[in-house]
This record gives C-alpha cells, sequence and structure tokens, in this order.
C-alpha cells in the first residue's frame, strides 16, 4: 500500500517538472552541463580539467609575496606549524623527513587543484584562474621544478613532473604478523620501559597537580574557535563589534597565534607601540600591505573580497581588544 | 525550608576544602566545584546549602529529594548532568589553527559502544561550514548514463539503512611513533567515535544514475572551506558505503558534516567527506592533495604507501587508564575497546606483565562489524605494579601488532595507522602512565 502510494507520487512529480531522473526510484533532478559547470573544479594527474588562461612565474612571485608568504614564509620555508612548501629534497629516508611540493608531492596537477580550491586558507576559490597560474608556476620554481622563465598553462603544466612520483605505491598491508600467543612470548629482561615526556601533555582536566594548568588545553568550542584568546572587552565601539566577525572570518588565522609576527589580539605589550603609530596607519598597513621588520602583513590579509571598510572594523577590533 | 545551619562564607568554604581533602581526582574537582558554585549562588537565592557532603548520605533525607525539582520540557533539548564533565578535548600544539585542527573523543569516559554526538571527534580543514540543508544540493555527474542533482528531500525518499559504525582518524595515536608522549587516554586513541548512521547506500545512488562500464573511482567533494575531496574505488562505493543524513537518531551535528556526509566504514576517517556536495565519477583516481601530501604512509627507505584506507585490528584499556587511575584494592573489572576496520572483533586478550603471557577476556554487548566492541577481564588488584596490555583479534585472524613489530617494519615517523598493542604501567599507588616496551 505504502510502496504504491510512493510510486503514485513519484509519477505525478515526472508529469509536473518532466526533469526528474529516469533511474529505478525515479528520484532526483536532470544535473544540468551548466550547474556541473560551476561546481566541477578538480583537476587531475593528466591535465584534466585545467581552465584557459596562464600566468608565469614572475606574476607569481608578487602574488605569492602578498597572499601566501605571511603563512608559508617568502621562500616557502613555512612560519610556525604551517605547511613547508619549499625544500626537504634528500631527507624523506631520514629521521627527520621534510615533506614538501618539491620533495614530496607526486603530481603537480594537485598544486594547481588545491591552491584552487582551498587557497589562500582565509579566502577559498578568490583567486582567479590566471593567479593560481602564476602562484602554482612560483611554487614550483621555489622547488626548483621549473625555471625562473616558466610560464604555467593547461599545455604545460600538464607536462611538469615531479621528481617524486616513483616513490609512492599502493597500500601493500597487513604487512606485520603476530602470533596469538599466551605463555613466554616474550623476554622480559629485553624491556626497555620508555615513559613520556613531562609538560607536553595537556593533564589538567584530571591530575590536581600535573603543572600543566586546566586552561592549558582547549576544552570546549569556543576556546577552539580562538575565543579564548581573543577576549573581548565589555564596551567597544560599534566598529570593533562589527569588526568581531571579520577578526573571525580573515584575520585570526594568523592574529591568534602571532604567525609571520602578526601581533596576537590581546596581546598588550605587542600592541603598545603600533597603536602609538595611529588608526590611520595601522588602516593604511591592514589594508595596503606592510613588511615590518619581524614579518609581512599581507594587504587585507589576503583576503581582496574584503571591502575597506571591513578591514578598518577588523582593526578596530583587534586594537580594542589590545590595549 | 528548615536551615540547619548558617555559617560564615569564609567558615563555608572552608568546610567545603575540609571536605575535599582526600578526594581524588574527578570527584575532588566535581565536589568543589558544587561547593563553590554553592557559595556563589547564595546572595541571589538565599538558600543555605549544606556544606557537610554527607548531610546527603543515609540516614539523612538528601537535599534533592527535600523539594520538587525540574519539570518538562524545561530543557526542550536536554543536556548531561551538571555533574558530568564529558569534553572533546584538543592539544593545542599540534596544529597551527582551531580551523585546521583535531579534537579527541574522551574515550576514558564512555559508557557503551555509541559516542554521544556531542563528544565526538573532530577533524576540519577549512573550519565548520554553517550549511543551510534547504540550500544544499548533492550533484552525482562524470561517467554517468544520467548526471542528477538532489536536494535532501530527495535523498530522504530513498531506502535507508543505518548502521553503528566507527569512524577513526587514520593520525590516531601518531603523536607517539616516535616514543611514548602523551599522557593520557583522550589524546593517545581519542581520534576515534562510533555512532549510529542513517542514509542510503551510495550503491543505491549509483543505481540511480547509471554508471557507464569505464567508471572505476568516485570523486567525493565536500561543501566547507577546504573543499575536502578524495576519490574512493568503485568496490568500496558498492560494498558497503553510506551517505549519510542521521547520526545517534537525530540530523548528523554541524561538526560531523550536516546536513549531509560520505561514510566509508571501517576506512580512514579522512575519506568519509563530510558536507558532501559532489561525486564524480571518473575512470582513474584524482590524486588530491589528502591522497597524496597528506594521509599517504612514509616508509623507513624514503618511498610511501598510499591509498591506505583500511583502520586496521586495533584495541586500548579505557579503565584503569591515566584519567581513571585505580583507587582501592580489592575487585576490578579491565574494560576496554576493541574495533577492527576488517570486520567483526573475533577476541581480546589482555597481559599484566608487558606481553609476556597472555589471557582470554570477554566480549561483551553487541559484536558488531566495523564498531567499537566492548571487552571485560575480571580480576583482583592487590597493590601490585601491572604493565597492562590489550591485544585484539578480528575475523579475518589478523592478531594486533606490538609496536616493535610495526617499527620494525615501518620505521618511526609514519604518521598515520598506529595499532598496536597499548601498554599501561599500573603502579603501587594505582596510577596509571603511558609507557611503550622496546
Amino acid at each position: 500500500m505504502f510502496k504504491s502510494l510512493n510510486l503514485g507520487v513519484a509519477a505525478v512529480a515526472l508529469a509536473v517538472s518532466g526533469a526528474v531522473s529516469a533511474g529505478p526510484l525515479g528520484i532526483g533532478s536532470t544535473a544540468t552541463p551548466e550547474m556541473i559547470a560551476g561546481w566541477d573544479i578538480d583537476i587531475r594527474p593528466d591535465g584534466t580539467g585545467l581552465p584557459a588562461g596562464e600566468g608565469s612565474v614572475a606574476e607569481g612571485e608578487g602574488l605569492y609575496e602578498a597572499k601566501c608568504a605571511s603563512c608559508h614564509g617568502l621562500f616557502g620555508e613555512g612560519a610556525g606549524r604551517w605547511p613547508v612548501l619549499a625544500g626537504g629534497e634528500g631527507t624523506l629516508d631520514t629521521a627527520h623527513p621534510e615533506k614538501t611540493v618539491g620533495s614530496y608531492w607526486p603530481y603537480a596537477s594537485t598544486l594547481w587543484d588545491y591552491i584552487h580550491r582551498a587557497m589562500p586558507y582565509p579566502a577559498p576559490q578568490s583567486l582567479t584562474d590566471d593567479e593560481v597560474y602564476s602562484i602554482s608556476a612560483y611554487v614550483l620554481y621555489l622547488n626548483d621544478i621549473v625555471d625562473d622563465d616558466f610560464v604555467a598553462n593547461k599545455e604545460t603544466f600538464a607536462q611538469v613532473k615531479m621528481p617524486n612520483e616513483p616513490n609512492f605505491y599502493i597500500d601493500d598491508r597487513p604487512d606485520v604478523k603476530n602470533e596469538r600467543c599466551f605463555k613466554n612470548c616474550a623476554d622480559p629482561k629485553s624491556f626497555k620501559i620508555v615513559t613520556t615526556i613531562n609538560g607536553v601533555t595537556p593533564t589538567g582536566h584530571f591530575k590536581e597537580d600535573s603543572g600543566v594548568a586546566a586552561n592549558h588545553y582547549q576544552g570546549n568550542p569556543s576556546d577552539a574557535n580562538g575565543d579564548a584568546a581573543a577576549p573581548q572587552k565589555v564596551a567597544m565601539s560599534d566598529a570593533a563589534t562589527a569588526g568581531k566577525a571579520v577578526y573571525d572570518k580573515a584575520c585570526q588565522a594568523c592574529h591568534n597565534m602571532g604567525v609571520a609576527g602578526a601581533p596576537k589580539v590581546g596581546d598588550v605589550a605587542g600592541w603598545t607601540d603600533r597603536i602609538k603609530q595611529g588608526m590611520a596607519t595601522l588602516n593604511d598597513h591592514a589594508i595596503n600591505g606592510y613588511q615590518g621588520a619581524n614579518g609581512v602583513m599581507p594587504a587585507k590579509g589576503g583576503n581582496m573580497s574584503l571591502s575597506d571598510d571591513e578591514v578598518k572594523n577588523a582593526v578596530a577590533y583587534m586594537v580594542e581588544s589590545s590595549q | 525550608m528548615t536551615k540547619l545551619y548558617e555559617p560564615s562564607l569564609p567558615k563555608l568554604m572552608e568546610a567545603i576544602a575540609t571536605e575535599a581533602k582526600g578526594m581524588r581526582g574527578m570527584d575532588r574537582r566535581n565536589f568543589l566545584k558544587g561547593g563553590i558554585a554553592a557559595v556563589a549562588g547564595l546572595s541571589s537565592v538565599q538558600m543555605i546549602p549544606k556544606a557537610n557532603a554527607s548531610a546527603n548520605l543515609p540516614p539523612n533525607l538528601p537535599e534533592w529529594q527535600s523539594y520538587l525539582g525540574r519539570g518538562v520540557v524545561a530543557k526542550p533539548y536536554g543536556e548531561p548532568s551538571e555533574f558530568e564533565d564529558l569534553q572533546r578535548r584538543t592539544v593545542p600544539w599540534l596544529t597551527a589553527d582551531a580551523a585546521s585542527s583535531i579534537s579527541m573523543t574522551p574515550l576514558q569516559d564512555l559508557e557503551g559502544i555509541i559516542t554521544p554526538s556531542g563528544v565526538v571527534f573532530e577533524r576540519y580543514h577549512g573550519g565548520i561550514p554553517n550549511v543551510n540543508p534547504d540550500q544544499h544540493r548533492l550533484i552525482i555527474h562524470g561517467l554517468v548514463e544520467r548526471p542528477l542533482v538532489l536536494t535532501m528531500d530527495d535523498l530522504k525518499r530513498m531506502p535507508s539503512v543505518s548502521e553503528i559504525r566507527f569512524i577513526e582518524c587514520p593520525a590516531n595515536g601518531g603523536m607517539e611513533w616516535r616514543g611514548a608522549q602523551m599522557e593520557a587516554l583522550q589524546f593517545t586513541h581519542g581520534m576515534l567515535s562510533c555512532c549510529e548512521w542513517t542514509g542510503v547506500k551510495l550503491s543505491t545512488l549509483l543505481d540511480e544514475v547509471g554508471v557507464k562500464p569505464e567508471g572505476k573511482w568516485i570523486l567525493a567533494e565536500g561543501a566547507d572551506a577546504s573543499g575536502m575531496s578524495r576519490s574512493i574505488p568503485l568496490e568500496k562505493a558498492l560494498d558497503d558505503t553510506i551517505i549519510a543524513w542521521g547520526q545517534n537518531g537525530e540530523a548528523l551535528r554541524p561538526e560531523q558534516g550536516y546536513p549531509l556526509r560520505m561514510l566509508n566504514p571501517g576506512w580512514e576517517g579522512n575519506t568519509s567527506v563530510k558536507w558532501l556536495r559532489r561525486l564524480e565519477i571518473g575512470d582513474k583516481p584524482w590524486h588530491h592533495r589528502e591522497e597524496t601530501s597528506k594521509y599517504t604512509d612514509l616508509m623507513p627507505d624514503g618511498r610511501a604507501r598510499r591509498f591506505t584506507w583500511v583502520q586496521e585490528t586495533n584495541s586500548v584499556i579505557t579503565s584503569p587508564c591515566p584519567e581513571n587511575p585505580l583507587t582501592q584494592p580489592g575487585f576490578l573489572e579491565i574494560r576496554g575497546f576493541a574495533w577492527s576496520g576488517r570486520g567483526k572483533i573475533k577476541a581480546v586478550d589482555i597481559s599484566f606483565d608487558g606481553g609476556v603471557n597472555w589471557e582470554r577476556a570477554e566480549l561483551k554487548g553487541l559484536v558488531l562489524s566495523k564498531a567499537l566492541t566492548q571487552f571485560s577481564f575480571k580480576t583482583k588488584w592487590n597493590g601490585q605494579p601491572w604493565l597492562l596490555q590489550s591485544r585484539a583479534i578480528d575475523e579475518t585472524g589478523y592478531v594486533q601488532p606490538t609496536l616493535k613489530q610495526l617499527r620494525d617494519e615501518r620505521g618511526g615517523w609514519s604518521i598515520y595507522h598506529k595499532n598496536s598493542i597499548h601498554t599501561w604501567n599500573v603502579t603501587e599507588s594505582g596510577d596509571v602512565f603511558n609507557v611503550q616496551i622496546s
């Protein structure tokens, strides 16, 4: 009874829209080429999916410094715990392997795909296709994979070969075989007992005298969003209040942790001299970018979709939270 | 209300502190928290709590029995008791930013195989998107006869399944490859949860679009800021992959992919793409960032394994553990979880001497394929030190390996897929420490 009712509903829908699936269940609508084109962003190792357009190493240098270097370092060396992009050749079989684009990544297509879909970190899918070609070319150049006159486009990019490609192989586990032994399975005289290093575990939640403060770990969702590190003053200006959302979206990635020399929100000492320069200067640096002694502030934090006013509000929020 | 006594605030605090002496760990913390909260509430409600906790114990009438409690729908969506402290936790130094980080499930506090939705471990690569389900679509295209766009209503009309399955990050235990590091079960094994998932089998969806003969791989893509993407072979999709909208009896939590996620049972959690917006059928894998740069296993010779999908058989003792020390001698039920990405758990063994001798534990409760499985061993503890271990065997006959076996094969910097036998050092005092035997 119920089944036939469902079929009846499907038949009505078919008659009304005319665009439902002709599959066994008759559920869903045809995905049009226009819909698919907007979402079909993936690039494959043979270059399938690469769009028209092009970009050079030279163009990539400026874009990289403006949009990428604050986290990945001017030469791809990485800042803090953000990913290192360049170097690491010859380290993969050592005790401290450094897995970079040049030393590890098997396909150049992955670089284009990933930069386009997920970078810059605070503003994904904001780059034009030409910009993605340029930045991809520059990252390959930082890794000595292409020369400084390389121009990336659909044809040239698909031909780039990555040095580490041959060193990947398909999972061959199970690779170890333990026996289900019950008696005298190991020699206790050979045991070396290795204990943990003191102080690295946030244990404040269960060890009263662990020496690690309970607030050393981020134990709830608001902490995990970085709110705890950005204490809000009770009375903020309207601009600063509006700027909180911009900060959360576009600024906290660096200003929460202090990446690339970024002054941390709430760090009064770190902000004192900066605030003395006046809001006009701070706004100018935030909007147009700034190369300081300790680090680099990319224009609008690398997120050019922000309006000048949004950036000013975010600056107001950071300043008022750090006085 | 009869006031038993009305001490001054300092005296009350002193009484609380005295009572707290002699309590351990969580009991002491909870008691102090409750006592101090009660003191803080004094001025507003003018209720005098009984400072002495024993006032609630037999033969006295418990304070909470002396007046009416909360009525129905006071909390339309309920929450744990205020005396509980069930929390996801993270290790702040692990990653650069909270929007691309991980938190761990408090396995040490779980009762049974279902992980409450609120404490399922989190892993984001670009934060949690706030997806409006009415405006969310799943597009299926590529090497198919009928490319489809599906609404949430469309998907929920399809024949559905509900399965209890674990999800585990392949980096679970990854901080311990080089040596013992984390002094807490939540951080050594907590990138692991088990829920009931409800959705449509991916095979049903693939029938609906009609996969062309040359279609062998599926790209799954999320609607988050990272545009998470993974290549899934057609064999897995036709076997047991679920496109899920339900979790533990309600809609998926935003943290787990609301309103729609992929679930690849038994496989590394990253393949179970959240906030799923697109499935493309192709002839070859895509080799995207999370299956090349990340989630590949570097071997000592500098080469790397790719497509290391299966989470191999693993187990851990959850009580005792560093968070659950032994507080008194006598009867003890050793408890823990075992799980295998290849199927059901067949058996679990316990060793008290670091793996020299082993005894059989019992499995208890539901024993389901690719789900957390509880084990139990009843014994007595009389203050003797133990090197306590568990060893799981799954239905394929795979025996959970020793750490030495894994290191001999894979070196020490593999990051992922560390499923070795774990050792807790139970000391004479009952405290429990994470150690490795090499």
